[in-house]
């Protein structure tokens, strides 16, 4: 506050009203800052300008710059591949790298299959549609899947080492970590998380999922206290997001819609609160059509070989993606989309 | 102007309201004619000083009498109004139902749930702004601040293209396309001006630095603001202080749209209201007293496999729903095969009460 280059006078005025900090002279009114300084309009005027310039924000740039990316490196929007080229190309590319990404799903459609695929892709240099960095992965539901994480490891390591200007150990940078209540959460995600973040290794946070501490900790009557423990996870999240330059992915449930006109069976959970703060919504979901897979032998490795039933991948809503489906299954390898 | 409204009650220091008062100055009356020096000279309160004050209680900039301020009939207001042109949606239906799109002048909030088109209207404004003059559009700037991180430049390029290659069709016919040479996706981008938002403060300062940055860019007729409620709904636990930053804001808004003459539109979240005894319904987030701060209120909605606008607030036009859709190439009608299912058809259908009341 005192750096700001205006007359002494005025700040001299304001130290005795202890007014201290950009925000209570930019949420008072004219008249009251005024009032408590005995400053003349045209100095509040000449304040206020000040302080709003000072505020430290981004720079305001056309959108043109944007396109080239001639503009602050936080607003150039990046997509993370998710390891099938058809889900890339609908999703123009992958899952953008700013704002939360919404995975919702009921049980076994393959939420926890994508989380950890994208956990491997976000590893690639940005060549091959990775963002070179690692993962954290927040588990709240159940323990984290390990072994599954291993065999699509040693898959995907196969798959990719020919692309690879150095091999890469897959299982090294994904970070793991158990939250069992709210207030593990919270300590994880306003403590523990920026701090592995600052070191710049991370390009990734999985929540894995937000549906299940937000259903189980609250009573019916707590409805209020929910929304707003929500929304300030979600603002917390939005920022890490903006500050580091990394998507955020959150699994979420569904629950079953109640409105009887709805075309939809399953909705998303944790309602609209939640909804509002989603930047992209995909939905997964198991359809009760069986197909075989077909068995290969890879390199000594088998993929294929069982059935399975056919899954769909939906975006709901996204700002940069019209809706639509793709009908996927997933198999020793991962997610595929079916061709 | 009340000429006998007293000098104690205009916020001037309490210094200079006593030589004021010592000087004999005591009613708006008695400052009337008067310049900055002879005021300075007779009450002893400086030079520039004076000319603030005399600024503040004639509204004038203290030369000569305040023939800056004319009065206007209502007739010259409407006169006035109707001259000023519309940004176009894009959407026949929608246009039709604003009265020929967004307004200038004029606070335009629309409303939805997520996934309803909020922002691909927001970015099909932002384009539309800048059609050229002689396809009769504003060829205009416009400043794009976005609060939630949902502007994605590549959705915006489809937009903007499929517009010029509109254009520039309507435009063929008349062999007129020398004019438009310059209305290339290019240059409709580098005229957007594109503000990022990450917290509230950073939103107020923004907004609060938008006069001098229009008095700069003489073209801008068109601010959106994309949502106004995201960084207003999470972290406060003062509810006054919401509503009287949100009030400000507001303020702030509309007195950009009418000094500018610009056209402000905002988006809003919807949230649920829940009333004893009866059932919940969605309305527009960030309570009641928002509810005043916007000219036109527009909630979009889906039913079914379609989406719809519905007119919820307007001063001059009756409430209405429209479908529209959301297409590639941006904001479109919804064609149905029967040409004859026009909206005066689909409005019955949906609310009869509606219609009878209004005719």
């Amino acid at each position: 506050m005192e750096k700001l280059d205006i007359n002494p006078r005025i700040i001299a005025g304001i130290r005795k009203a202890s007014l201290r900090t950009f925000e209570s002279i930019l949420s008072l009114s004219t008249p009251d800052i005024e009032r408590s300084t005995n400053l003349s309009s045209g100095d509040v005027h000449v304040l206020k300008t000040a302080v709003a310039q000072a505020v430290p924000k981004l720079p305001v740039v056309s959108a043109l710059d944007i396109l080239h990316r001639d503009c602050p490196e936080t607003l150039v929007v990046s997509k993370l591949t998710t390891g099938c080229d058809v889900i890339d190309k609908a999703l123009r590319g992958g899952i953008l790298s700013q704002g939360i990404t919404e995975i919702a799903g009921e049980s076994a459609s393959g939420k926890t299959q994508l989380c950890l695929q994208i956990s491997l892709t976000v590893q690639l240099p940005q060549k091959l549609g990775g963002l070179n960095g690692g993962a954290a992965y927040i588990c709240t539901e159940d323990i984290f899947p390990n072994k599954r994480l291993h065999q699509m490891i040693q898959h995907f390591t196969r798959k990719t080492s020919a692309k690879l200007p150095k091999p890469i150990n897959f299982g090294d940078r994904i970070f793991i970590e158990h939250v069992s209540d709210m207030e593990d959460l919270t300590k994880c995600i306003k403590m523990k998380l920026p701090l592995l973040l600052s070191k710049g290794v991370i390009k990734l946070v999985v929540v894995d999922s937000v549906a299940a501490l937000f259903r189980c900790e609250y009573e019916a009557w707590e409805m209020v206290k929910r929304s707003k423990h929500l929304t300030s996870f979600a603002a917390t999240l939005h920022q890490l997001s903006h500050q580091y330059g990394i998507p955020i992915v959150c699994v979420n449930q569904v629950t079953d819609s109640m409105k009887t006109k709805e075309t939809r069976k399953h909705v998303p959970a944790l309602g609209l609160t939640w909804a509002n703060q989603v930047t992209c919504r995909i939905m997964l979901s198991r359809t009760n059509h069986q197909i075989s897979v077909p068995k290969q032998v890879v390199n000594s490795s088998v993929i294929g070989g069982f059935q399975t039933c056919v899954r769909h991948f939906e975006v709901i809503f996204a700002p940069h993606l019209p809706m639509l489906k793709v009908p996927f299954i997933v198999d020793q390898e991962g997610i595929k989309a079916l061709t | 102007m009340q000429t006998q409204r007293e000098l104690s009650s205009f916020p001037i220091a309490p210094v200079h309201k006593t030589k004021l008062a010592a000087a004999g100055f005591i009613i708006v009356e008695d400052l009337k004619g008067m310049k900055p020096s002879e005021l300075s000279k007779e009450t002893g309160i400086g030079m520039e000083e004076s000319l603030d004050i005399l600024k503040l209680v004639l509204g004038t900039d203290g030369k000569g009498d305040n023939s800056g301020h004319v009065d206007k009939s209502a007739l010259d207001i409407l006169k006035q109004e109707q001259s000023l042109p519309h940004i176009v949606t894009f959407s026949e239906q929608l246009d039709n139902m604003l009265g020929g799109g967004v307004p200038l002048c004029k606070i335009t909030e629309f409303c939805g749930a997520p996934g309803t088109g909020k922002t691909q209207i927001c970015m099909q404004l932002a384009v539309d702004a800048q059609i050229p003059e002689c396809l009769g559009g504003l060829e205009a700037e416009v400043i794009y601040i976005d609060t939630e991180g949902s502007f994605i430049v590549e959705r915006l390029v489809d937009i903007v293209t499929a517009t010029v290659e509109h254009c520039k069709e309507i435009a063929g016919g008349d062999q007129d396309s020398g004019e438009l040479g310059d209305f290339t996706p290019e240059r409709v981008l580098s005229r957007m001006h594109y503000y990022r938002c990450h917290d509230y403060i950073e939103l107020l300062a923004t907004i609060h630095l938008l006069p001098d940055f229009i008095k700069q860019h003489s073209k801008v007729r068109l601010v959106i603001v994309d949502s106004v409620a995201f960084h207003f709904r999470h972290d406060f636990d003062d509810m006054s202080l919401r509503t009287r930053l949100l009030t400000s804001t507001a303020q702030n808004l509309i007195k950009l749209a009418t000094t500018f003459e610009l056209a402000v539109v905002l988006t809003n979240q919807m949230t649920t209201k829940v009333r004893a005894g009866e059932s919940s319904q969605l309305v527009p987030a960030l309570g009641e007293s928002w509810g005043h701060a916007s000219t036109i209120r527009v909630i979009l909605y889906w039913e079914g496999q379609e989406r719809y606008a519905w007119l919820y607030k307007s001063p001059s036009h009756r409430e209405a729903r429209v479908p529209y859709q959301v297409t590639m190439g941006g904001i479109r009608d919804v064609v149905t095969e029967d040409e004859s299912h026009n909206d005066d058809t689909v409005d019955t259908d949906k609310n009869p009460t509606k219609r009878q009341r209004v005719t």
